[in-house]
């Protein structure tokens, strides 16, 4: 699905701020992105969503070199991507509705059907009564989730969110976090940047580490990669496998926000 | 929920481009008066040049009337007889009083006031005639027989119809540069207003085309609303002067009547306003998008 080989970025005539970035990422995965900020997590994530290129080094997603694709080839892929941004870089004078609407009616969608598909999932996020809302009404979890659904509109084959719950309280950083894990299981691959560590031991999944551009992968469970990072709290770790279980296949709203990670 | 989401935010929250449909205004009034004016006095000047390219006039200004009579009767009988001369006419004394009062005033033409005869003559347009010759042979008749041919002050006027044509074209040349270059700032200013809702357009996956799709659409409203405004002040600040001017004129010259027709053809201003704007603001998108990743 994604393979990147000995990429660098930098912006302009700065230093790198990714370096020698390789990895392989299959179909269907789902790994946290980690780091402490300003290592590189949001650049590598630009550099996934097809918003840079890269200075040096390849980049293939979904069987092609993206990383030198022509301007024009780049919304057909971009098309196969959702993404939730960490400031939900909503469109305030869009309505809920049509701000979801918006990757389907770019990819030519029309009214009806649109309209139809859009209302279910707003639905399903748990926003029916708030579907003609506009962003500067809503609160910040009511933003995230239409950022949410914007993003899984179209049933992206990759799924990229950066710092997802960063801006919502613990209940519903939860109820994203299932959300993430009902589609990764519908087949979608994800990624999701995160400073939040108690909610990446809390999910089983592989574990992408910046540190000063430089990328390592943690294969879930190793303890003993996770006993070397500075943060690590054992009693969190041991607790993980019980809350391990609140990711399962549930409807959104029907998730309990009581019992938290 | 409609086929088309018109993804920029509404006219009314766009500072930068709020005031382009009355700039726009601006260039199409100054466009159309240039155009106007230009149609005008090209109409009037063809008018005037069409009356006197085929005419001369022959004055007989001896003190003696006797030997004048006799003197307009050869002379008559020389002009009819040379080639290319169609028809020739001693104006009346009407006619001669007609012509002087745009001077004298109205009623101020004495018997005893010395008038010269005039012989009003027609030429013909297929043949030449030899001036110089001519002027020779009525030399010959008396010294105190004048011809004129016009072409001296003819060529002053057409020279200054020229110049006042490419005048009216140069402003409508720097015009049209003006409106190019506002609706490049207008759209850069707009890109640089909407730079994050393109941003997330691009995200999303729209193409190129689509962004500047909405940014041509909105400036071609911009251009035909101004244009529409530009062109209705122009025609009445153009119907305004004609009826100013109407009596100025006093018989001196001709007033230059509106060519309904000709003018008429200027309602096309605001659509190629509208064009221009379109064209302008899509090249400028494409251009600029073209430069981001």
């Amino acid at each position: 699905m994604i393979h990147f080989e000995n990429v660098g970025m930098r912006y302009g005539m700065g230093s790198e701020v990714l370096k020698d970035i390789s990895f392989n990422l299959k179909p269907g995965s789902l790994h946290f992105l980690t780091g402490a900020s300003g290592a590189g997590k949001t650049s590598l994530l630009k550099l996934m969503y097809l918003a840079q290129r890269p200075s040096r080094g390849k980049i293939r997603m979904f069987r092609e070199d993206v990383g030198v694709a022509s301007r024009s080839d780049l919304p057909r892929f971009r098309r196969r991507i959702g993404v939730v941004f960490q400031n939900f870089r909503l469109l305030d004078h869009l309505t809920a509705i049509e701000n979801v609407a918006l990757p389907l009616w770019i990819a030519g969608g029309k009214g009806a059907e649109i309209e139809q598909h859009v209302e279910e999932l707003l639905t399903w996020v748990g926003l029916e009564g708030r579907m003609n809302a506009r962003p500067p009404t809503l609160s910040g979890g009511e933003k995230q989730r239409v950022a949410i659904a914007r993003a899984v509109i179209r049933r992206p084959d990759l799924l990229l969110a950066d710092e997802p719950t960063g801006n919502v309280d613990p209940a519903i950083a939860k109820r994203i976090m299932h959300l993430f894990v009902e589609l990764n299981k519908l087949g979608t691959t994800t990624i999701i940047a995160t400073h939040d560590m108690g909610l990446v031991r809390a999910a089983t999944a592989n574990r992408m580490h910046l540190h000063d551009g430089r990328l390592q992968i943690i294969q879930a469970g190793d303890r003993e990669q996770e006993f070397q990072e500075e943060d690590f709290d054992p009693a969190e770790y041991e607790s993980r496998t019980l809350d391990q279980k609140e990711f399962g296949p549930r409807r959104y709203d029907e998730v309990d926000e009581g019992n938290g990670a | 929920m409609k086929n088309v989401v018109h993804f920029l935010p509404d006219e009314k929250n766009h500072e930068a481009t709020r005031l382009l449909p009355y700039v726009m205004a601006v260039m199409v009034y100054l466009s159309a008066l240039a155009l106007m004016g230009s149609m005008m006095l090209h109409e009037g000047f063809g008018e005037w040049t069409e009356t006197l390219s085929n005419r001369l006039t022959v004055q007989i200004t001896s003190p003696d009337p006797d030997r004048r009579k006799d003197q307009v009767a050869q002379v008559t009988q020389l002009l009819r007889n040379t080639p290319g001369i169609d028809y020739v006419r001693k104006l009346n004394d009407v006619e001669i009083e007609k012509l002087l009062e745009p001077w004298l005033g109205e009623g101020n033409v004495t018997s005893d006031l010395p008038v010269p005869d005039i012989l009003d003559v027609t030429v013909s347009r297929t043949l030449t005639v030899n001036l110089d010759a001519l002027r020779g042979m009525l030399a010959k008749v008396s010294e105190n027989i004048h011809l004129d041919d016009h072409q001296q002050w003819l060529g002053r006027f057409l020279r200054l119809m020229d110049t006042v044509e490419y005048t009216a074209l140069g402003i409508l040349l720097l015009v049209v540069m003006a409106t190019i270059c506002i609706v490049i700032f207008g759209t850069k200013a707009g890109m640089a207003e909407n730079r994050k809702t393109i941003a997330i357009m691009h995200h999303l996956g729209a193409q190129d085309g689509m962004i500047a799709r909405a940014f041509q659409d909105r400036f071609m409203k911009y251009g035909l609303r101004g244009g529409i405004i530009g062109l209705l002040l122009a025609f009445i600040t153009l119907i305004t002067l004609i009826y100013l001017s109407r009596d100025l004129a006093a018989g001196l010259v001709k007033v230059p009547r509106f060519p309904v027709m000709q003018v008429a053809v200027l309602v096309v201003i605001p659509f190629f306003a509208a064009v221009i704007a379109m064209l302008t603001a899509r090249v400028t998108v494409m251009r600029d998008l073209g430069r981001m990743v």
